[in-house]
């Protein structure tokens, strides 16, 4: 058996000298020594490094001689074994030695120097996936920079070059601000929704929280419910962490808890803003008394189980001047002006209720809606008139005229002196067939004119006005500048002056469930119904919604800046309008909330 | 003196004992312990303040939530300062690695309260995402740092990654004499497996293992049967054998790194999202 030893060198200028030599034997040795059969002079190897044996199958076996190991196919190992057929790589020092099987059987060997492998290390690093991927710093600086670019310096400086326009709540101005739709923490509420894409309407200047005033360049109308100090007097205190920041937010130029919008948060989705919550308004009024020692306003905290009685709106002396409010515990006794017995004309056996079933306008018994007919708003009713409501029963006709009746004008005494007089001045007519005699020209001429003193008319108006009288079947007798008077008739259109009643939510209900009209007996009766009759059916915003009960947050019926109005009640979307907010002949100052509402609203 | 002696010994233990224990499991849990209760007082008093309207990151409790979690996200992002330092003592890297894995994992609840659960296509959401990405990857890191380093050394098989190149080196030597008795069409089969690069594939073949354009295989696949290229065919075996130790390697190795190049340059977005996110609530305040 033969080893074919074939070393290949170069010449310093790059030539290749292979040398060839053959070795018989079964068995070789590597090494620094001279006497190895393969010598190689490299101080990284052994004197006797490497024995390659031929076993007897073909295949070689290389073990080394000493301690160290050697290098076979790129592996560090001491003992391993080649297969000529595919042959193997021995790696000692620099030299490689290739073992193949030559084509005769034999078994080579070819020995080359290789040079150091100086970019092992670089080539190491493909290992690391940072060879794969665009380096971490890279990523971080371009990801940064585009965030920092399109979601700040962009909107910032779009925000600062601006040229500012006016509030434009009908969203016909494009947003000024770039990009600042991404500043938004969240849709804003449906009323606002035009001015999604106008950021810099509510936010003017660059960090400066929105302000009241910026509110009220649009809101102007919108009221106040205190003043300010005393809005602030009667609050409870704020919670340790909400003072300290109101007073961090405050030291900041925000608007103080009491701002708008403290109460009205934007950005909460497209919604309908809320109305506040019985806790809310708890908060301060659950026990307002013992901050503000001067107010006339009850506590409350819930409709069901804190509330103060009703005080309704009404006139307490005959001809005053301004409506008076008192509770209905103290049992008001209201003067109107009228005399006028609810319970006859709603018995549906009496008189009232017998001639309307004569009269082809009624037909049937008197009914409420006869003579209360609800506004257009179907919150509250329109005034009772003397023509529509009482004429057709307690008639003024005073006789026949060209085109029918003649009647005597209601709503002022002096007209009714002037019908009075011309009835006694018109032609008299004849009771039956009577013949004329000659010389009588007196009131049987075509000519006649009484120019004298309507003494019958001053009769008959003294009767009508006095005691018995036709005008004092519903009307007191007075006397004014001393002539025979009726007293003015008051009736204010609005009772609950606080708050607001919605007759058409209440459809469902028969009138005397709430107002006691079928007993009342006198026109003194205030026919309010009490705060334990709403209880039957409201309670308050906790209590277990059932068939009957209903739970009611204070706005229901009572809205934070007008004191009259009210909020929208919860849900999706009202089931009938909410009042329009009082048309006031002055525009009222804002701060002016309470007693010139209802003075105005009240009928002089 | 004797004591000092002592002292030594037993810090020294207390050292020696301490090396071999898990950043994760430091002082007994400590950090877990810290980052548990943070979460759990975030938690009841996110329940207990009857906030109106409804909670959000702009009520006195937001902006605490707000605060801790910015603190929070600078500090954990200041590892990859701590970690260039190397100094002992009682703010030694693993407690920082320890704080940085608990505490970050404690960010979720803190982030997510400060939220307010109002999410939106906003500069807001995205701090947000980016955050909760940024933690993603780094659970993602500590699982594969608990669980690969074994499946790379046993890939390993003794030998270094030096010499897995070697290895491969000489095979390409042998292949080199052995392909030349081939034809053209051959020969360019095994020129096209040696030339191709020992790391090419990509992130994504280094990732799922997969190296469709293999030229190695493809020249294993193309070679004919005979005489000649018997060798040649046991070497490109070899080759493969070969290069499938190292591409393991790389795929085990890119497993363990790939969640830092999301990590590292998304924590350094987050700051920027951050910085922009806390700028826009204050300019449009």
């Amino acid at each position: 058996m033969a080893f074919l030893i074939r070393t290949i060198d170069f010449t310093a200028a790059g030539r290749e000298i292979i040398r060839d030599r053959v070795v018989e034997q079964t068995s070789l040795t590597i090494g620094r020594a001279a006497e190895c059969d393969i010598h190689l002079p490299d101080l990284a190897v052994e004197q006797r490094h490497v024995r390659i044996d031929l076993a007897p199958e073909g295949t070689l076996s290389a073990t080394a001689l000493g301690t160290l190991g050697f290098g076979l196919d790129g592996r560090v190992v001491t003992q391993g074994t080649i297969d000529p057929r595919t042959g193997g790589e021995i790696a000692l020092g620099a030299a490689r030695l290739a073992v193949a099987r030559e084509a005769d059987g034999a078994v080579s060997i070819t020995i080359r120097q290789v040079a150091d492998d100086a970019g092992k290390t670089d080539a190491l690093r493909g290992f690391a996936l940072a060879s794969a991927l665009p380096s971490k710093r890279a990523m971080s600086w371009v990801f940064a920079a585009a965030i920092l670019l399109l979601l700040l310096a962009i909107p910032v400086s779009s925000h600062l070059l601006r040229t500012p326009v006016k509030p434009d709540p009908k969203g016909e101005t494009p947003g000024q601000v770039v990009l600042d739709a991404a500043w938004t923490s969240g849709a804003l509420s449906l009323k606002h929704h035009s001015l999604e894409d106008n950021c810099e309407s509510c936010h003017v200047a660059a960090f400066e929280s929105v302000q009241d005033e910026t509110c009220v360049s649009c809101h102007e109308d919108t009221g106040t419910h205190a003043k300010m100090p005393r809005l602030a007097k009667g609050m409870p205190p704020l919670s340790p962490g909400n003072a300290l920041q109101w007073q961090i937010a405050q030291g900041f130029g925000k608007e103080g808890p009491l701002g708008c919008v403290s109460c009205h948060a934007e950005h909460e989705g497209p919604v309908r803003q809320k109305p506040a919550s019985e806790a809310f308004c708890a908060d301060c009024h659950d026990t307002l008394d013992t901050r503000l020692t001067d107010t006339a306003l009850g506590n409350a905290h819930d409709f069901g189980k804190e509330h103060p009685q009703f005080r309704p709106a009404y006139f307490a002396s005959f001809g005053a001047a301004k409506p008076v409010r008192a509770s209905l515990d103290t049992k008001p006794v209201e003067r109107s002006g009228l005399i006028f017995p609810h319970d006859v004309h709603m018995d549906a056996r009496g008189g009232a209720a017998r001639m309307a079933v004569s009269l082809g306008q009624y037909g049937q018994p008197l009914e409420c809606k006869d003579c209360h007919s609800l506004t257009a708003d179907k919150i509250g009713f329109k005034e009772v008139m003397m023509e529509g409501a009482c004429e057709s029963c307690h008639s003024l006709v005073s006789g026949r005229g060209v085109s029918g009746f003649t009647k005597l004008r209601h709503g002022d005494v002096q007209d009714l002196a002037e019908d009075l007089s011309r009835i006694s001045s018109g032609p008299r007519v004849r009771v039956g067939p009577v013949r004329q005699r000659p010389g009588q020209i007196g009131s049987a001429s075509p000519y006649r004119a009484d120019f004298g003193r309507p003494v019958r008319a001053y009769i008959g108006l003294s009767n009508a006005l006095s005691p018995g009288g036709v005008c004092t079947e519903c009307h007191l007798p007075t006397r004014s500048k001393g002539q025979a008077d009726l007293m003015p008739v008051n009736l204010p259109d609005r009772f609950l002056t606080r708050s607001l009643f919605n007759h058409d939510a209440h459809k469902k209900e028969k009138c005397t469930d709430c107002h006691a009209a079928d007993t009342s007996k006198v026109a003194t009766d205030l026919l309010i119904p009490d705060l334990k009759s709403c209880r039957d059916c409201h309670l308050g915003a906790t209590a277990v919604k059932t068939k009957k009960i209903v739970p009611s947050e204070c706005a229901m019926c009572h809205a934070y800046h007008v004191p009259a109005g009210q909020w929208s009640p919860k849900g999706k979307a009202p089931h009938y309008r909410p009042a329009p907010p009082p048309k006031l002949p002055i525009k009222l100052a804002p701060d002016k909330t309470t007693v010139a509402v209802i003075a105005r609203q009240a009928k002089p | 003196m004797a004591s000092t002696a002592k002292n030594r010994f037993s810090q020294d233990e207390k050292r020696r004992d301490s090396d071999h224990v898990s950043f994760l499991k430091h002082r007994g849990f400590r950090w877990l312990w810290i980052a548990l209760a943070l979460s759990g007082v975030s938690i009841a008093g996110y329940v207990l303040i009857d906030q109106q309207p409804r909670p959000n990151g702009g009520s006195w409790y937001g902006y605490t939530l707000g605060t801790i979690g910015l603190l929070l996200i600078i500090w954990l992002s200041l590892l990859g300062v701590r970690k260039r330092r190397i100094n002992p003592g009682a703010w030694s890297l693993k407690a920082w690695t320890s704080a940085h894995v608990y505490l970050g994992l404690s960010l979720v609840v803190v982030g997510t309260l400060h939220t307010g659960f109002q999410i939106g296509w906003n500069v807001h959401t995205l701090a947000y995402v980016l955050m909760l990405l940024v933690i993603a990857t780094g659970i993602y890191g500590v699982i594969v740092y608990a669980t690969l380093p074994a499946s790379l050394s046993a890939n390993r098989k003794e030998m270094t990654r030096a010499q897995m190149l070697e290895a491969l080196t000489a095979i390409d030597r042998q292949l080199e004499s052995a392909a030349q008795p081939l034809g053209r069409a051959e020969a360019d089969w095994v020129i096209a497996a040696l030339a191709q690069d020992t790391f090419h594939g990509g992130a994504w073949g280094r990732l799922t293992g997969s190296y469709p354009h293999c030229a190695t295989r493809r020249a294993l696949r193309g070679m004919p049967q005979g005489a000649a290229e018997e060798r040649v065919i046991a070497l490109l075996e070899k080759r493969t054998q070969q290069l499938a130790q190292i591409r393991g390697a790389l795929r085990i190795r890119a497993l363990l790194e790939v969640w830092l190049f999301i990590h590292i340059p998304l924590t350094i977005a987050l700051i920027a999202a951050l910085t922009a996110h806390v700028i826009s609530v204050f300019y449009y305040w």
